[in-house]
């Protein structure tokens, strides 16, 4: 079994010492193919499902399944709707995402954000409600916005829409991450931390309830 | 060359995911996606094509088909269903509308569905952000409505839900496998 593995990872070490030479060809991105999407008709009504696709997340973590296992009776706190795109072998920061450039933090629609209650974003007072939080990245810190223009697809924000920013630093990560991914990091029963990560970077939004 | 790029980079990523103390979740195998009522409504909505205003929004996990038998054996006849996977369904309404003759004021609900050959039990609940129907509860229910089910000609691989137009509103198609339901909704 040994013998296989290491017959595996030889080519995989010798591919991948040749491989940068590549990396810059091809950059027919998912985020770039939507930017002339039509409303066509479907061939199908029954369509695939989405390739950067969505997910939720819950503060409390994994809120649904607390309540289904009768582990909280009190409402959530927070929730996040955002698709999920994928490295693919693309440089993400200063790449595909453009530094100093809206980006909807995610694919597809606006990443979502509902505050169930009031809240406190990154030091600054949040009313309870529903909006879209899109960031601005540069290579040391990120500013997210927030917005009010909700139920919109994600490649264009209403900058009239702005409600508040927060500039937050962001951190390097030892491995890149091939899935987009937004979690909470929990800090107390009402506090918490959205991360964001991508790539090999990550980015800390606290938020507390 | 990509092909081989792909596999030496999920090749790689195998074997670094050992060392790894944390890792972040995974994508979901049933992924959740999202339809609206007008049709593509964030699309329109930025190209300023929109010409009425959003109705409707449903959020549910897409499951797959993968060569088994769905309808009497992966989701069983008379019971009750998250219609999805993962996270019960959830259905908002921008306005108030009516099903099944009864009114549904503007809000958030859980659409759950009791399933058969033939015809479908429609439930709309008021408990909202919970995991499947496993702490269902009848008494949160705003109503319950029966809807004809009726077979496809194609066999639909990922369980799809969309809106249609119809002469008295908009109807939620719910189609998986080889059985599909019209919810009417009434604006």
């Amino acid at each position: 079994m040994k013998k296989i593995l290491l017959a595996a990872l030889l080519p995989v070490l010798f591919f991948s010492c040749t491989e940068p030479e590549n990396k810059t060809a091809g950059n027919d991105t998912p985020a770039k193919a939507d930017a002339t999407v039509k409303v066509l008709p479907p061939v199908s009504n029954y369509t695939n499902p989405d390739r950067s696709p969505m997910d939720i997340v819950y503060f409390p973590t994994d809120y649904p399944l607390l309540k289904m296992t009768g582990k909280t009776t009190t409402p959530p706190l927070m929730r996040v709707i955002y698709s999920r795109p994928q490295k693919q072998g693309r440089q993400i920061f200063g790449g595909l995402v453009q530094y100093n450039m809206p980006w909807r933090l995610g694919a597809n629609e606006s990443t979502e954000i509902e505050l169930f209650s009031a809240a406190t974003v990154a030091g600054k007072p949040v009313k309870p409600g529903r909006y879209i939080l899109y960031c601005i990245p540069q290579e040391t810190k990120w500013t997210f916005v927030l917005n009010s223009n909700l139920y919109s697809w994600g490649l264009e924000q209403n900058r009239q829409k702005d409600l508040m920013q927060f500039e937050v630093p962001v951190e390097k990560t030892n491995l890149a991450i091939e899935y987009f991914t937004i979690a909470c990091e929990k800090k107390s029963e009402k506090s918490t931390a959205l991360v964001f990560l991508w790539d090999d970077v990550k980015a800390k939004l606290p938020v507390s309830f | 060359m990509r092909k081989t790029s792909i596999l030496v980079c999920l090749l790689i990523s195998f074997f670094f995911s050992f060392s790894q103390t944390t890792r972040p979740p995974e994508v979901d195998k049933s992924p959740m996606d999202v339809s609206y009522y007008p049709n593509n409504y964030p699309i329109l909505k930025i190209q300023n094509k929109a010409t009425e205003p959003l109705v409707v929004r449903i959020l549910y996990s897409r499951p797959q088909k993968q060569g088994r038998k769905v309808f009497g054996e992966l989701v069983e006849f008379g019971k009750v269903w998250r219609l999805g996977a993962n996270e019960a369904t959830e259905i908002e309404f921008y306005k108030d509308v009516k099903i099944g003759g009864k009114k549904v004021p503007k809000g958030r609900y859980t659409l759950y569905g009791i399933v058969s050959e033939n015809v479908w039990t429609m439930i709309i609940n008021k408990d909202t952000d919970t995991w499947g129907a496993f702490k269902y509860d009848s008494k949160k229910d705003v109503l319950r409505t029966d809807v004809p089910a009726q077979k496809t000609d194609e066999v639909v691989e990922s369980m799809s839900m969309f809106f249609e137009k119809t002469a008295n509103g908009i109807s939620l198609i719910i189609a998986w496998e080889q059985l599909k339901v019209a919810l009417p909704i009434t604006l």
